[in-house]
């Protein structure tokens, strides 16, 4: 088990974003969560790096426990990859640069072997001629493939993704979800939030439905898709699919 | 047109007086102008640290020294502070005029790093970056090109600004026209003289001012070219 998530609760004034959600995933497992907008898939992601606090429960990471307050909370937080919905490229940098910059100055890479791991990694993504681009010169599909890119480049044992295809033209969703295929393939364990219910049918070993802060519906893609025993599952998965 | 020919032997004189000290004006203003930056750049970082205290500390510093005039802080300096621990004019000229600037600068640096999208911090601090190495790699880095008119602009008013240090008997560009003036008694012609100098010094730095602008909106981004 790489993550363990007990009873957590994350509140912004006083209302629960994430009410009393436990969760636990194993290594290699990718994991979809699925649901409404702001019912808090974000937030629970958010958490999991401790980019939101939470008041209540405790998670453990690879045998850490995550606290936005603790000392070495950069050094747990390279751990984790998360991939944005509106990218957060570095737009003063170059493309290698930005897959560079952290492991330069995080994991204390020397020059040379930083660029070798970035343009493996941006060869990997299909970006090899993009490499001396600023991000202001690529699609969205180019620009969440470098921040893929850049989020594998520290190493993570956990790659989160949230919502990475909604801001893309459609033309461009199937070339980052492919990325994605294979780091699965790959046994990166990851937390994908995601639309694409296509796409957590085919990856997730696991779709979880969340509403209004809580797990609702939990189990296989079979089970959750096409045998939801919730009222709300039935719902959502009227709306979207 | 006798007459007029002899005010242009005058002008010319005062011209040339002057120009013999502009560069101090220069100096003190450059010298002030640092120290702004400095001080800018400090408390302008410190007012948005987590910590409590040195956002206090800043915002004490800002709200305090924009609220006092200029020409007391130059008194406070020289006569106040000078007195007791032994400045002499320029160095109590200059701190006043660039500590005085230090808080528009840190005005400056604080709203250029607040332009800087929130999602640029989450990104840094999820590739493990500490809150330090986040400034310095990515946010400063971007909040720079939106500085850099606004604080070059705050360098001419320095520049202006700089003419009050003649009241503590440093002597440069005012204080030579005041000098001038005196002696001779041609107030009329010293004092346009002196401003038009200030002028021609002002409009130029505004030219550069310009250039810079075009400079930093294309370069480094590659965003805007498109
Ligand atoms: N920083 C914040 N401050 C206050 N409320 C927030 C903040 N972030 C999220 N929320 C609230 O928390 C709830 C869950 O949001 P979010 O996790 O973004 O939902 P989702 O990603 O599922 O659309 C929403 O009601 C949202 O308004
Ligand atoms: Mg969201």
């Amino acid at each position: 088990m790489i993550i363990d998530v007990k009873n957590i609760v994350c509140r912004f004034d006083e209302i629960a974003a994430v009410d009393n959600v436990s969760l636990a995933v194993d290594k290699g497992e990718v994991v979809c969560i699925i649901g409404p907008s702001g019912s808090g898939k974000s937030t629970l992601l958010r958490c999991l790096n401790a980019l939101e606090d939470i008041q209540e429960g405790e998670i453990i990471i690879d045998g850490f426990r995550i606290d936005s307050r603790h000392k070495e909370i950069h050094q747990i937080r390279l751990e984790v990859g998360m991939v944005f919905q509106n990218f957060n490229l570095f737009p003063h940098l170059t493309v290698l640069k930005n897959v560079n910059l952290a492991q330069r100055v995080v994991r204390k890479r020397k020059r040379d072997e930083a660029t070798r791991i970035s343009n493996e990694l941006l060869n990997k993504v299909g970006l090899t001629d993009k490499i001396n681009a600023f991000p202001g010169q690529l699609s969205g599909g180019q620009k969440q493939r470098v921040a893929i890119a850049r989020a594998l480049a520290m190493n993570p044992k956990i790659m989160l993704f949230d919502e990475v295809t909604s801001a893309l033209d459609p033309e461009m969703i199937g070339e980052v979800l492919e990325v994605m295929k294979q780091l699965a393939k790959e046994g990166m364990t990851m937390l994908v939030v995601t639309h694409e219910i296509g796409f957590a049918r085919e990856v997730a070993n696991r779709i979880i439905l969340i509403d209004e802060g809580k797990i609702v519906e939990e189990g296989t893609p079979e089970q959750v898709l096409d045998n939801p025993q919730n009222q709300r599952t039935r719902e959502f998965l009227g709306k979207v699919l | 047109m006798n007459w007029l020919v002899e005010q242009l032997g005058i002008l010319s004189k005062i011209f040339y007086f002057l120009i013999q000290v502009v560069h101090w004006t220069i100096i003190i203003s450059v010298l002030a102008y640092l120290i702004a930056l400095i001080c800018g750049l400090f408390f302008g970082v410190a007012r948005i640290t987590s910590n409590r205290f040195i956002r206090w500390l800043a915002g004490a510093y800002i709200n305090v020294l924009r609220g006092v005039p200029l020409l007391v802080l130059i008194f406070f300096f020289y006569f106040g502070l000078g007195k007791i621990i032994n400045l002499d004019r320029l160095v109590a000229g200059v701190l006043a005029v660039g500590v005085c600037y230090g808080a528009y600068m840190a005005e400056i640096f604080r709203s250029g790093i607040e332009a800087i999208d929130y999602g640029q911090h989450e990104a840094a601090m999820s590739l493990g970056m500490t809150r330090w190495q986040t400034l310095r790699h990515i946010i400063l880095p971007q909040s720079f090109r939106i500085v850099v008119p606004p604080a070059a602009n705050e360098f001419i008013a320095c520049l202006k600004d700089s003419s009050l240090v003649s009241i503590i008997g440093l002597r440069e560009l005012t204080r030579a026209g005041r000098e001038y003036a005196n002696q001779y008694f041609l107030d009329f012609q010293t004092w346009l003289m002196v401003g038009l100098i200030y002028l021609i010094l002002t409009l130029s730095l505004t030219r550069l001012v310009k250039v810079l602008e075009k400079k930093f909106a294309v370069h480094g981004y590659g965003v805007e070219k498109k």
